[in-house]
């Protein structure tokens, strides 16, 4: 019992001061407004009113409530109740304190805004529900409190009603559904299974984007420049067990090759797409056959920050006044050329979305068949051990320079069509933040697999085009989800499975290792 | 560590590598000596009077490199991990040392309406600022660990990684969310005021050491010398040694594991903390990005001076700041590629001493 009560305070603490980084951050005035959007009410100004904003406080006290009770070790509603109340009443505390001090502000009329960015009086009296200072914070504890005691009441009614607590019959099911739909893809249906998937994709893919508009043919069409971007980047790394940090620059290469032979300035060129598509994907290779010569001893994290300086030098040379007349200076490139087919020029979107789902079935396919041969297998040996992989016969410097090339002819691929779609590109598209969307992608997605990549593709690039909504907050939700989903699901969303040899006599179903991925 | 492998050796791309890399090397080495004869004694571009106070800049922001790579260092040498997140602990560093002087100007003293706290106790105000910001920073390194990392240290290595690259977004974002994103400017006390300093006369024009920079560059000296011997002479430096060579045995031998983990990543974030404050003093440019250019930058000087190795983290920071500073007018190049001539020089010192300056060579389990 006591145990419980610390815990719930432990919890309830840090919920409080969970809050008042939202409320510094503006976070509840913008859950207001999607609340009051949501009810159908008029929003005007960047406040929302009160009783949204209680709304929210409301929420967070129950999400308080229910996350002590969950952990709450007795089993009856009157503990969860009082977890809950405890979580609540900690969190209002905090709350409080801070309340009575953006209180004081208020009152004696000091503007701290040049401080703390969000602290308008409107703001601080919105807080403060209109309120005094001293009964405003206090109707936030009260809030508080009552949704922290509420949060936990729910989790025992639902304990109570369903034998189980919230959180485990949840798990629950999602483990079993999962499971039925992996036997399914075991078992008989196997072939059936994928063959309607395919099919069911090859649909999408066909009639989607006459029907989308252009904004989300871009969308997805940046999603799919990323798809190969991460099969690239997942040769170099999930197969070859390279960590690589600077992978943009190769990106950058086949983007300023297309820009600078199908841009009037400053070359004036012109010569069309196709030629400089290859000639973008051969000299990325080649500069990933450049960078790996001299750098292949280095294994690890020298390796990681060499790569990193490479993509930082690319970047900053294209961005110096030093190459302003051979590629553009800071400015970039502007007006590329599109494509023609047959004589036919790609001039819409839904003609470049085309192109690139035709790149990145491509793509697909060469890694898949990559990752199944001599090839792939001996880059996984060199991944596991380097060592044991070269005393067993492996060439593992000839290995791990083809994976940077090919990785980096992917890049180059993509970085031509990015360029030639947007028309436009410049150094400031190559910058080291790229190089580590692309790494966490794969990551998120589940190293080493190709549907990994395309859902964390999905996950990283697309979301955020979706959660409009959430415009200043996108990247820092991006970062605590990025944080979360590495403590969740170390593995990705896809974990790759180990290839495992069975010997027909042997005839175990599914003898994977619960381990998935061991990059080191 | 090649050459334990005979196995290795006659493979034609091996032998391909050991012909390249001399003759890069002479390529490098005749470049570097053609650009600096150039330089020096057919152009004369520069007099003594700019390569002092080139050199003055690059010491300066050297200590200030050491002090963050320290860092780095030390938290690699324990858990294996690259602390992306480490720049960002020094930005709030800096943040808070511009708070804390924000303050104290604002702090009137006696009847005096111009005398502020800052400028009637500045020796007082500038220790609460170097206290605040490292605590601050210390707490932020320490919640990190706790946070992001424990959970995961058990999980592959690239997992910690992306953890430490999110929690560095969260925070880049959250500071700009918090305090705005326009640049503040920090408010020294009269006695550290940017720009002063002794003058002396070279060649006829007067180079300035600014008293900032020197105040900047002993006391990272002081610090760095003092954590050298808390970690060479102390019980606890012993302790985080212990569990650097090997965390089973030393769990074993008594040493309390998660506490020692925890209390490196706060001295690493007191450390990056006193370089936040520092660079809030001597370059006053403060907002939400400060940390990452530095960051990355120390993490260079890390690896540089051997990663895991505390005496090559403080002289790849000097090397790295006095060389980036120092090196594009010697080799007559823009300056806007100072950035250009630092990773090259990583990746020339790397290609050939693949662990560092002064790194050993690595137990397989730890690459």
């Amino acid at each position: 019992m006591k145990t419980t009560a610390v815990r719930s305070l432990r919890t309830g603490l840090t919920f409080g001061a969970v809050n008042v980084f939202l409320i510094l951050i503006g976070f509840n005035a913008m859950i207001g407004i999607l609340l009051a959007k949501a009810l159908g009410a008029q929003v005007i100004t960047s406040i929302p009113a009160v009783p949204y904003l209680a709304a929210y406080t409301g929420l967070i006290g129950l999400w308080s409530g229910l996350s002590a009770a969950w952990k709450c070790k007795g089993t009856g509603v009157a503990c969860s109740v009082l977890a809950g109340f405890i979580s609540g009443l900690a969190a209002g505390a905090i709350t409080f304190l801070f309340c009575l001090g953006i209180g004081w502000l208020l009152v004696s009329r000091i503007d701290f805004r040049n401080y703390l960015t969000i602290l308008s009086f409107d703001f601080i009296s919105g807080v403060l529900m209109g309120f005094p200072p001293l009964s405003g914070a206090l109707v936030n504890l009260g809030i508080l409190a009552a949704s922290g005691a509420t949060g936990g009441l729910l989790n025992g009614a639902v304990h109570v009603s369903c034998g189980k607590r919230l959180g485990q019959h949840i798990t629950a099911w999602v483990r079993t559904v999962t499971g039925k739909v992996r036997g399914f893809n075991h078992g008989k249906g196997h072939l059936a299974f994928q063959i309607g998937g395919i099919a069911i994709l090859a649909a999408a893919v066909i009639f989607l984007p006459l029907n989308w508009g252009s904004y989300w043919n871009y969308v997805a069409g940046t999603v799919g420049l990323y798809v190969i971007l991460g099969l690239g980047l997942n040769i170099i790394v999930g197969l070859s067990g390279q960590l690589v940090l600077g992978y943009i620059a190769f990106f950058a290469i086949g983007a300023y090759t297309m820009a600078l032979l199908n841009s009037p300035v400053p070359h004036n060129l012109m010569w069309g797409f196709w030629p400089a598509l290859v000639l973008g994907v051969l000299l990325a290779a080649l500069a990933g056959l450049l960078l790996g010569l001299p750098i292949i001893r280095l294994r690890g994290d020298y390796l990681a920050i060499v790569t990193l300086g490479f993509g930082e030098i690319i970047r900053i040379l294209l961005k110096s006044d030093v190459l302003t007349d051979f590629s553009g200076g800071p400015r970039g490139i502007q007006n590329i050329n599109g494509p023609t087919l047959f004589g036919r020029p790609f001039n819409s979107d839904i003609q470049f979305m085309y192109l690139i789902a035709v790149a990145v079935v491509l793509a697909a396919f060469i890694y898949n068949r990559l990752q199944r041969s001599r090839t792939g297998r001996a880059w996984l040996s060199i991944r596991e051990d380097e060592t044991a992989a070269r005393a067993c016969g492996v060439n593992a410097t000839r290995y791990k320079l083809l994976a940077l090339a090919l990785g980096a002819a992917f890049a180059g691929l993509a970085g031509a069509i990015y360029a030639s779609r947007n028309q436009f590109t410049g150094p400031e598209e190559h910058s080291l933040m790229a190089s580590i969307n692309v790494l966490s992608l794969i990551i998120v997605g589940g190293l080493g697999n190709v549907p990994g990549t395309i859902l964390g593709a999905f996950a990283l690039k697309g979301l955020p085009e979706i959660l409009r909504e959430f415009a200043n907050y996108r990247l820092l939700t991006f970062g605590a989800l990025l944080v979360f989903m590495m403590l969740s699901r170390p593995d990705g969303l896809i974990p790759s499975r180990r290839p495992v040899y069975r010997t027909p006599e042997e005839s175990k179903p599914d003898g994977n290792e619960p381990e998935g991925n061991n990059v080191s | 560590m090649n050459e334990t492998l005979p196995i290795s050796i006659t493979r034609k791309g091996v032998n391909l590598l050991k012909f390249l890399r001399p003759v890069l090397g002479a390529i490098i080495l005749l470049f570097i000596v053609y650009r600096l004869s150039q330089v020096l004694f057919v152009q004369h571009t520069y007099g003594p009077e700019t390569w002092t106070r080139l050199i003055i800049a690059g010491l300066i922001i050297g200590s200030v490199y050491a002090l963050i790579a320290i860092g780095y260092t030390l938290v690699y040498g324990i858990l294996f991990m690259i602390n992306f997140a480490h720049g960002e602990v020094m930005m709030l560093g800096a943040y808070t040392c511009f708070f804390v002087f924000e303050a104290f100007k604002n702090i009137k003293v006696g009847t005096d309406p111009v005398l502020t706290f800052s400028n009637a106790y500045p020796v007082v105000s500038i220790i609460i600022a170097f206290i605040l910001g490292m605590s601050v920073s210390a707490l932020t390194g320490y919640l990190l660990e706790k946070i992001a990392y424990r959970p995961l240290r058990k999980a592959p290595r690239l997992v910690p990684l992306i953890s430490a690259i999110g929690a560095s977004i969260f925070l880049q974002n959250a500071a700009q969310l918090l305090f705005s994103p326009q640049l503040r400017d920090v408010a020294n006390p009269e006695i550290l005021a940017r720009g002063a300093g002794w003058k002396i006369l070279i060649n006829g024009s007067s180079v300035t050491i600014p008293y900032t920079g020197v105040f900047t560059f002993l006391l990272s000296l002081l610090l760095l010398v003092s954590l050298y011997i808390v970690v060479q002479k102390t019980k606890f430096g012993r302790a985080m040694r212990a569990v650097a060579l090997d965390k089973k045995t030393a769990s074993l031998m008594g040493i309390d594991v998660d506490r020692t983990i925890s209390l490196t990543f706060l001295i690493s974030g007191a450390l990056a903390g006193a370089a936040g404050v520092m660079w809030g003093i001597h370059n006053s440019m403060v907002y939400y990005y400060t940390g990452f250019i530095p960051g990355i930058k120390a993490f260079t000087a890390a690896v540089l001076g051997g990663i895991g190795n505390l005496p090559g983290a403080m002289l790849g920071g000097l090397f790295l700041g006095i060389i980036e500073s120092v090196g594009p007018a010697a080799l007559g190049i823009d300056f806007q590629l100072k950035d250009v001539v630092a990773f090259l020089l990583l990746i020339v010192v790397l290609t050939f001493r693949p662990s560092g300056l002064l790194g050993e060579v690595l137990a397989e389990e730890k690459v």
